[in-house]
Order: structure tokens, then sequence, then C-alpha cells
């Protein structure tokens, strides 16, 4: 898949691809990048300019609560946890991606058929 | 027994809001604070790529405008991310100086990551709750900046007392310059310190709070507030503040809105002095010397003159001819000639006086008129003449220096009371004054009826009366 459009693609998912991997338990703005990565076998690879804002964003909604912490590997890390909030806006989010993936391979599955 | 139980109510709720309002500012304050350190610094300074990640950063920095703790904690934490990723490509075999340039080019345009963190941090619920937090810290500041005031005014007070005490025993007299006004001067001095005080409390309270809650930098919330500061403490300092008035306090007064502008902008990154046990205590012993004070001198003046302006009325004599009350000259031929008996019969007037007009809160003056009434006068009429003042060392009487009347108002007359409303309250200078009665004879001169009443009064009304009073 050719960069532009996976960053098409991409667009308006970060918000989705973050709750998902803090659901698993808390972790800072480079491990959250990296464990996207990871969890789509290299598929998505967020925007790092576009993380931090999305982070912030989802703190200041009550989405996500930060902390600074030691790191197990070394200096003091911004840590984000998902809160309750976050776990609804998680589900309300998936159950989107969920219908707009089914319309769109059902849309392109027909469109290859034809 | 309600009465207590009200004031009981009253005095816990304006506590509780004190303590919620100060409880408030110090949790807002905490975003103003200096925040994290960098402590995961990718590159150690000096060393190749460190000026190209500072000079990312502060470009991104320069376009947060969030308060201080905000800005450290974004910019720690992108350090940190920088120190990761550079550590992660040079593992991957770049060299240290391409990992940084392929780092930052990771994060995108600084000035742009600044503005989309800018804009993550400032939500319009923040921005809301942010306003409501400033007006509520605003008036839990004005009520305790008031409260310091009063603490602040009545200790200057006793200092400058102490001062002019000092210097008199030393033989060192300095002139009064607050003049015969019962302390009217003093009284409006202390109150225009007060309300100046919690005008910059409550402005920088607001600017502290609202910048910490909606996440804004307190030089950006700081010209909303010191616009709001300005337009409310600038109404109540012109308008709002009615009660004695004289130049040093009008001076005073419109020196609020500015303290409140001042207030907003001046050192507002740093933090407020919190007020020690001592403070507290000064102000809750001012208070209670202020409200027992006002309770003493409302007692007073409700068993004497009732809450007319006129401080204290005095009347010179009946129109007895000229004789004045048995009083040494009081000058009143200043004013015109005495009518001749002829024109005005013993018994034409029978008695005068002059108190508060109910209804519009003059002064008001009035004599009794009988037997042939006034049938050889025309243009009646009241005259009021600055008069010197009346003391131990002085009988008062006509100020001389003074060739005409400074206010001057027709003799109505309704009935047998002849009467007219002087506004004297409304005038600056009529501190010591004489009303005497007028009219022109047959012979088409002005003669005087009578000697006259007076006393003295202070000017009553806003910092806008005073400075449009007629001169």
């Amino acid at each position: 898949m050719s960069g532009r459009i996976r960053t098409q693609l991409l667009k308006g998912t970060t918000t989705l691809l973050v709750l998902t991997v803090l659901r698993d338990g808390e972790l800072y703005g480079y491990e959250i990048a990296q464990r996207i990565i990871q969890r789509s076998s290299g598929a998505f690879a967020p925007s790092e300019g576009s993380l931090y804002p999305a982070l912030h964003a989802l703190e200041a909604d009550g989405a996500l609560q930060a902390s600074w912490r030691e790191s197990n590997r070394g200096p003091r890390r911004r840590y984000y946890k998902i809160t309750k909030t976050g776990l609804g806006m998680l589900e309300e989010h998936a159950n989107e991606w969920a219908a707009f993936s089914l319309g769109m391979s059902q849309a392109v599955g027909g469109a290859n058929q034809q | 027994m309600i009465a207590l139980l009200s004031g009981i109510v009253i005095l816990g709720g304006v506590i509780a809001f004190l303590i919620t309002s100060v409880a408030l500012v110090r949790r807002s304050e905490r975003r103003l604070g200096p925040g994290p350190e960098e402590s995961g610094s990718p590159v150690a300074p000096g060393q190749t790529g460190a000026a190209q990640i500072s000079t990312f950063l502060d470009r991104m920095t320069a376009e947060l405008r969030l308060p201080a703790a905000d800005v450290a904690e974004v910019r720690a934490e992108l350090a940190d991310h920088l120190g990761d990723s550079i550590a992660s490509l040079e593992a991957e075999g770049f060299e240290t100086e391409r990992a940084i340039l392929e780092a930052l080019g990771r994060l995108g345009p600084p000035a742009e990551l600044g503005r989309q963190l800018r804009a993550a941090h400032q939500s319009t619920r923040r921005l809301l709750v942010g306003a409501g937090g400033g007006v509520f810290a605003a008036g839990g500041g004005f009520v305790l900046g008031y409260l310091g005031g009063i603490a602040l005014a009545l200790l200057g007070f006793v200092a400058v007392s102490a001062a002019v005490a000092i210097l008199a025993a030393v033989g060192l007299h300095l002139p009064g310059i607050f003049g015969n006004d019962n302390g009217a001067t003093v009284n409006s001095l202390l109150y225009a310190t007060s309300i100046a005080m919690a005008a910059a409390i409550a402005t920088r309270y607001a600017v502290r709070t609202s910048a910490g809650l909606s996440r804004h930098a307190p030089g950006t919330v700081a010209v909303f507030w010191a616009v709001a500061g300005a337009l409310v403490f600038g109404w109540l300092a012109i308008f709002g503040m009615r009660g004695p008035q004289s130049w040093p306090s009008v001076g005073l007064e419109l020196c609020i809105p500015v303290v409140a502008v001042a207030a907003a902008f001046v050192r507002i990154e740093r933090p407020m002095p919190h007020v020690g046990r001592w403070a507290v205590v000064v102000s809750a012993i001012s208070l209670v010397v202020l409200v027992l004070g006002t309770i003493v001198v409302n007692a007073g003046v409700s068993s004497t003159s009732g809450s007319a302006p006129l401080a204290s009325l005095i009347v010179c004599s009946e129109p007895d001819q000229g004789t004045s009350c048995g009083q040494p000259d009081l000058h009143f031929d200043a004013v015109a000639p005495m009518a001749p008996a002829r024109w005005l019969p013993e018994g034409t007037f029978t008695g005068g006086g002059s108190g508060s007009d109910p209804a519009s809160g003059g002064t008001r003056v009035d004599d009794t008129i009988g037997g042939q009434g006034l049938s050889y006068w025309s243009d009646v009429r009241f005259e009021a003449w600055h008069a010197l003042p009346m003391d131990a060392s002085s009988p008062g009487g006509i100020d001389t220096r003074y060739s005409a009347p400074f206010a001057v108002q027709a003799a109505a007359l309704s009935g047998n009371d002849l009467a007219a409303v002087f506004h004297f309250e409304r005038l600056r200078d009529a501190t010591w004054w004489c009303v005497v009665i007028t009219a022109v004879g047959p012979d088409g001169h002005r003669y005087r009826l009578g000697d006259g009443q007076g006393g003295n009064s202070y000017f009553n009304g806003s910092a806008w009366d005073w400075l449009t009073a007629p001169q």
C-alpha cells in the first residue's frame, strides 16, 4: 500500500488505535506508537506528529489519565491510562469502525465482482 | 432568634464561599507552576544535533501559549520521545546526526505540532469552566481583598495619625488638608482604599484561576480580565461608590480601574503571596472594629440629625430684625441691607428652619409667614452664602471674602410656608453655608428680610457627580 493512501486511511483512526492499545495497560507516548505498529504487524504507523495532540485531546476529554513516573528503562515518562470514559469511547469507536469497514468491504467486494 | 439563625447561616455561607474560592485559586495555580524538568534530554548540550532539537522544541513551545506547567510537561514529553526515537534509529544503524533529523522529521513541522497541541489542551469545555471559575474566584477575591483593604487602610490611618501626632509634639504642625468635614474625607479614603485592594485581588484571582482551568497562558486571559475589570470596577468607582467625596477620595477612586488592570498584568506569572495567619487575624480584628465603629456612629447620628447629609445643622438666628440671636456681628449686611421695619412689620415671620428634604435628599429651608404676609415685596428668594466655620473659636457668619451667593433659589409659597431646596450635597465647596431670605422692596432695591440660618454639609454622591458638579 502506498504511503499516501495509508496516511489517508489512518486519518481518524488514531483515537481508536490509541484507545485500543491502552486497554491492555499503561504506556507512554513512544511505547504507544511502537505498540500500534506491533499490533498491526507494521500495517499502521501513526504519524508521531498527530499522536501527541490526539493523546492530549483524549486526556482533556477525560478518556485518558496521565501521570509522570519512572520508567523501567531509564528516565521519567508520561504514562497514559485509559479511564472509564475512555473505555466507553473505545466501544463506541470500535462499533463505528466495524460498521464502516463492513460497509467498505461490501462496497469494494461488490466493485471487484463487477 | 430567627435573625440570629439567619446571621449564622449567612456568615457560614460567606466563610464557605471564601474557603472554596481560595481552594479553587490554589488548585488552578498548580498549572501555572514550573512543571517537570526535561529529564530525558536526547542529546547533551554541545553535542551534534543538540541545537537542532533545542530549536525544534523552542519553535513548538512558542506556539503553545499554555500555562507554564503544561508547557514544561509538553516539552519534557516530546524531549523524551525524541530521545527514544533517536536511540531506536541509532540501533537500526543510523548515524546520530541522521537519526536526529529523521526523529525530528517524524514529528512534522514544530509550529504545526505546537498549534495542534494547543488546540488539544484548550477545549471549549475548559474555556467555559475557566470563565466560570474566574468569576467565582473574582467574587471570593473581592470579599477577601475588601477585608484586607480595610485592615490596610486602618493601619495606614493609624500610622499617619501617629506621624502627625509625633510631628505636632515636636512643634511641627501640618496644615489641615481635610478641612471641617467631620471625617468625611478620611472615611471616603478608607473606603476607596478597601475597594482598590478588593479590585486588585479579584482581578488577579480571576486571571490566575481562569488561566489554570482553561489552560491558557495567564498573559492571554489577562487581556480579557483587564478589560472586564476596567469596565466593572470603572463603573463602580465612577458611578457606584456613593458617599462623601473630596478631591483626594475622587482621585483614589479613579485609580481603582487602573489598579484592576495593573493587577491583571503585573507579575501575573508569579505566584501570589498567600496571606499568613497574622494577616487573617489583623483583618478580622479590623472588621470587628469597623462594624462596632459603624454601629456606634450610626447610633450617634440617629440620635441627633438622622441620615441627613447635614453634619451639624445650626440655626444662626430667627429673623428678628438684625439681633442675630444675640451673637456678635455675623456680617449679614454683606448680603443686603436689612429691610426697613415699615415694610416688614413685626410678626411677618413666625418661624423657620432647615433640614433634610426627604424627597430629593437636599437641604430644605423654610420660613413661615403670618400677619400681612409679604404684600410689599417681590422676587422673594433664598440666597446661600459661603460662611465661616462655626466652632469654639469662631461664631461663624457670612464669609465676607465672597461678594455674591453661591446658590439662589426662588422662595415657593405654599400656604403660609415659604420654602426652597438647596443641594449643598452636590456642591464641592459648600462646606459651611448660610441661607438668607431676600426680596425686592417697593423702591426697587433688594433687601434682606431676616438674618439667616446656617450649617455645614459635605459633598455626597459619586465621583461622576463630583466631577460634573457646578463650580
